[in-house]
């Protein structure tokens, strides 16, 4: 059996699959100790927990801290060389610039010098930061530098991060702000996983565990207190996963999730999530893999005015409809009114949505219709901005721009508290199906307990220089200049299989190659070598025991 | 958080699957190192600075400014599309308001190619700045006066052969002089033809030029002249081959200058042009380029064996420069004005392109107008190759030069294997072929 816990801000949802059974789930209000809530949570499910083989947490404990600034105060060592001022990307005075600078090839034009890395150390220990972040610019293509001043501090400082483990990808000031992250809730996520393997002990389950990430995919336990940074903003991947696996399709889906401020629109293609490189948390960028997402201001909650003779929906919202005991009318007072949604007291949405009805001269039932239409129509505008953003993503080769093909959605799946109530409504705004899957409830929760491990990495052959890096499994090694991208590949997987463990992957985990280049260098009017680029994932997906089976 | 000052769009199309030949200049690891830098220094990450997608130019974009003999698909890949193309999207962000200022940073170039395109010239087959104006021309007809500043290290023949006799575009080049470096020309003698003197200005500069001397053509030449010639644009034609590290100029241009360079010339829109340094120059010259274009700060860049000590301007030179400057700002203010009467002026030339060896003779008959800017026929012919008669009609063509061009298309002999009728006007390009 599995469990899948989603670990709200109000609520924690708790579902235990056996097969493609949903065997138990449960609900309960989110405390102050997430420990306990999870603990809350499984006792509600009544099960027999010496079952579980697994559970999946997803929380926003580290979305949290970051957000809310609740980390303790955290060093950052960063080295750079000439291009933009680095100082641009410090955020806060526990931020040190050193010497040292490597070029886009990962030549050394500057060393790094040890003393002024010391003197650095001196300054932070004063200061009693125990949380110490490295990245150097251009670390992805030779990180010599990271390494060393890591040798300089390991046993100076409790928790360290180095910049090429974060991510393959190339963006200096990202880097900098995941590293700093990852550093900063470290200790909470150690605490926190420490404290959960304690609690789950306690009540007999002896199951491996593994959090959700930004991407809609899992890692193991130990790989989190590594890499906690990679949970941030794991609830809208619970969704999204969740959906997946109602969705069980391979088309292309629109996936609209309305909660009560905002809608935020995906899309799923090809049985997976659309992902991005780096999402942002604390309005910071960083290089998290994670969904590619857009939020709108219009949800069951907004605020319905008239401004200049004209409706107007969100994107503000203050406190809950009026059916439900708010002050001002929202698009929930317009189901309520209509009939569409069941809850509440209708007297009140009447008398709400009249205030607005007279000096507009209109029919109250009239201006409901017009209400969920404008909701609706809005939701649908901004899903098509979104697919056209999609679709006018910039290509760098002349195959990409006249082949590619472009997202073009099979059907809508709509979910979310309003979801059902606006339906019909949705539907009749959008050329394609709009389903909302059942038991909206647990979606997030199925995510969790239905996502795949997933993990990436990136390899480098610069055959000139004989060398041959995968940053995020601290690799260097030499490189002859017969390598070929499908040496390469093979290579990759074969560190792939090597680091299951580091990188928190299921033994079972399934490579995909999904970028691979090959440039030829040319110095003078000879071939000096080869550049090769290859990035090797496990594609976020939904477990084959669940997907398999229908 | 950094924050550009004007909002700067980037349309970025390497070509990742293109080249002229395995081991020339254009090949497909030109831009990979820009890439590395752009996306290392998070520059698309900054608020304000927007990366759009490269279009496809059309063939009627192309035949709006070329004659290509035979025709478009024989002188073309589908790399030339998109980096025309690339060039009219960026045009289009800045004349729809979505930026202030933008960057195609796409390849193949473009400004060695002339109006009649035979074959290549300079690894260029088609004037992606040609055509990105004429694109501009048509859909924008507010805009009118355009004025192209080419920072190359090569001399722009092409695009000056196009606007030769245009009087409402301003074509300035700054380039190594012609005695020394491809494609020969370029010399200060070069004004433009009799209905639009002075409005190419030619900046020959030593070999060996460095950052004082480049920034000293800026100030005292070329910002005069725009601040006079009020454009409403000013393209950029943004070559980087007068980088230090280039390896097929003399020059001693570094990163830092060409960021200062583009702060002072305050482009609307840059193209890149040439530039095959692809290591040492590319990566830090694009960086400085865009952070200068985005207003922000470029003062910490230079590149990784940058020496300011020797790349210092010889005296001679800076005095040479001076100079120069001084002629040719005297030359753009005693400027004739419009002429007062039509009449034919002829000239012949030869044109050799060096990508395809092919040697053209052009024999120009250009009408004089004191109404429009003049209707233009050019007699080319290759040996053993075709001989075509084409017709040129500008924008706002007056009825007289209207009926010229049209009494030339109609009297063609049957010695041209192919009439072409390029109607700006109209938009419109007849072919009649023997």
């Amino acid at each position: 059996m599995i469990l899948g816990i989603d670990v709200g801000g109000t609520r924690t949802d708790a579902v235990c699959i056996a097969g493609r059974e949903i065997v138990a789930s449960a609900k309960v209000l989110t405390g102050s100790d997430l420990v306990e809530s999870i603990i809350g949570v499984i006792s509600a499910l009544a099960i027999d927990c010496r079952q579980l083989s697994r559970v999946v947490l997803s929380t926003t404990l580290s979305t949290n801290a970051i957000v809310e600034s609740k980390y303790p105060r955290t060093g950052m060592i960063v080295s750079a060389g000439p291009g933009i001022d680095p100082h641009h990307f410090f955020l806060s005075d526990d931020f040190y610039l050193v010497s040292g600078a490597m070029d886009h090839r990962g030549r050394e034009f500057e060393t790094c010098r040890p003393a002024e890395v010391a003197a650095v150390v001196a300054e932070l220990k004063q200061k009693s930061v125990t949380g110490v972040g490295v990245v150097s610019k251009f670390c992805t293509r030779n990180h010599a530098h990271e390494s060393q001043i890591h040798e300089l501090i390991k046993s100076d400082f409790d928790y360290i991060s180095l910049g090429h483990l974060m991510s393959g990808s190339r963006n200096f000031p990202r880097r900098i702000n995941t590293a700093y992250y990852n550093t900063a809730v470290m200790p909470l996520q150690e605490r926190f996983v420490g404290s959960v393997k304690k609690a789950l002990m306690e009540l007999g389950i002896n199951a491996n565990l593994r959090f959700l990430k930004a991407d809609g995919g899992t890692y193991m336990d130990a790989a989190a207190e590594r890499l906690p940074v990679e949970t941030i903003m794991s609830g809208p991947a619970a969704s999204m996963m969740g959906t997946l696996a109602r969705a069980n399709s391979r088309e292309t889906v629109l996936v609209l999730d309305v909660g009560g401020t905002t809608t935020d629109i995906g899309a799923l293609v090809d049985g997976a999530p659309l992902l991005e490189k780096g999402i942002s948390v604390g309005g910071r960028k960083t290089l998290v893999r994670g969904l590619n997402t857009r939020s709108v201001g219009i949800g069951g909650d907004s605020v319905v005015a008239v401004v200049d003779g004209e409706l107007k929906i969100g994107p503000r919202r203050e406190g809950p409809p009026v059916c439900l005991g708010g002050k001002l009318p929202t698009p929930m007072d317009a189901l309520r009114v209509l009939g569409d949604f069941g809850e509440g007291d209708a007297a009140a949405a009447y008398q709400a949505l009249a205030g607005l009805a007279a000096p507009l001269k209109r029919e109250v039932d009239e201006l409901a219709r017009e209400i969920v239409r404008l909701t609706a129509s809005s939701i649908h505008a901004a899903a098509r901005r979104y697919i056209d953003e999609l679709n006018a993503q910039p290509v760098y080769t002349i195959h990409e721009l006249l082949h590619a093909e472009p997202v073009r959605p099979a059907k809508v799946i709509l979910v979310g508290g309003p979801a059902s109530y606006l339906q019909k409504y949705v539907a009749a705004a959008f050329v394609e199906p709009v389903e909302v899957p059942e038991r909206p409830e647990v979606t997030n929760a199925l995510g969790a307990a239905l996502a795949r491990t997933t993990g990436q990495i990136t390899l480098l052959a610069d055959t000139q220089l004989g060398r041959l890096t995968c940053p995020e499994l601290d690799l260097v090694m030499p490189v002859d200049r017969y390598c070929t991208l499908e040496d390469l590949k093979k290579m990759g997987i074969e560190a792939l299989n090597r680091n299951i463990a580091v990188l928190g992957l299921s033994p079972n985990a399934q490579f995909d190659v999904v970028e691979e280049h090959s440039f030829n260098m040319v110095r003078g009017f000879s071939s000096t070598g080869k550049l090769l680029r290859v990035k090797i994932q496990t594609r976020p997906g939904i477990i084959r025991e669940w997907s398999q089976s229908c | 958080m950094l924050k550009a000052r004007h909002a700067t769009g980037l349309v970025f199309f390497p070509a990742y699957d293109w080249e002229i030949s395995p081991t020339h200049p254009e090949r497909q690891e030109r831009l990979l190192y820009t890439q590395d830098q752009i996306l290392e220094e998070g520059l698309l990450d900054i608020e304000g600075l927007h990366e759009f997608k490269a279009g496809l130019a059309s063939e009627a974009d192309i035949n709006r400014v070329h004659f290509c003999v035979p025709d478009v698909a024989h002188l073309t890949t589908t790399s030339h599309f998109i980096s025309a193309g690339g060039c009219i999207e960026a045009a289009r962000h800045v004349l729809e308001g979505d930026v202030e200022r933008a960057f195609a940073l796409v390849r193949p170039p473009g400004h060695h190619a002339m109006r009649v395109v035979q074959g290549g010239r300079g690894f260029c087959n088609i004037n992606i700045e040609a055509v990105m104006v004429e694109w501009i021309r048509h859909h924008y007809p507010r805009i009118k006066r355009i004025a192209i500043v080419d920072t190359d290290c090569h001399h722009g023949d092409g695009t000056q052969d196009i606007y030769w006799h245009d009087p409402d575009v301003l074509y300035i080049s700054l380039h190594q002089d012609g005695r020394t470096l491809y494609p020969g020309t370029g010399f200060p003698g070069e004004e433009g033809g009799p209905g639009a003197r002075a409005l190419t200005l030619n900046l020959p500069l030593a070999p060996g030029s460095s950052d004082e001397v480049f920034l000293l053509t800026v100030n005292e030449l070329i910002r005069p002249v725009l601040d006079e010639f009020q454009p409403d644009l000013v393209i950029n034609s943004a070559g980087q081959d007068n980088h230090y590290s280039d390896p097929i100029t003399n020059m001693a241009f570094s990163a830092g200058g060409y960021a200062r360079l583009t702060e002072l010339l305050n482009p609307d829109i840059c193209v890149l042009e040439g530039g095959y340094s692809i290591e040492q120059a590319l990566p830090y010259v694009n960086t400085g380029i865009i952070l200068a274009l985005a207003g922000l700060d470029y003062s910490y860049l230079r590149e990784p064996d940058f020496d300011p000590y020797k790349l210092k301007d010889k005296q001679q030179n800076i005095d040479y420069t001076k100079q120069l400057c001084r002629m040719q700002l005297k030359r753009w203010r005693d400027r004739p004005g419009r002429p007062a009467e039509a009449r034919l002026v002829t000239r012949q030339r030869n044109i050799y392109y060096d990508t395809d060896s092919i040697s053209e003779n052009q024999d120009e008959t250009f009408r004089l107008c004191p109404k429009c800017p003049g209707t233009i026929r050019i007699d080319s012919s290759v040996d053993y190759g075709p001989h075509a008669l084409c017709i040129h009609l500008p924008r706002q063509a007056c009825a007289a030069c209207r009926a010229q061009a049209r009494e030339w298309f109609e009297s063609a002999g049957s010695n041209f294997s192919a009439v072409y009728f390029q109607d700006q006007e109209r938009d419109e390009f007849i072919v009649r072929k023997r």
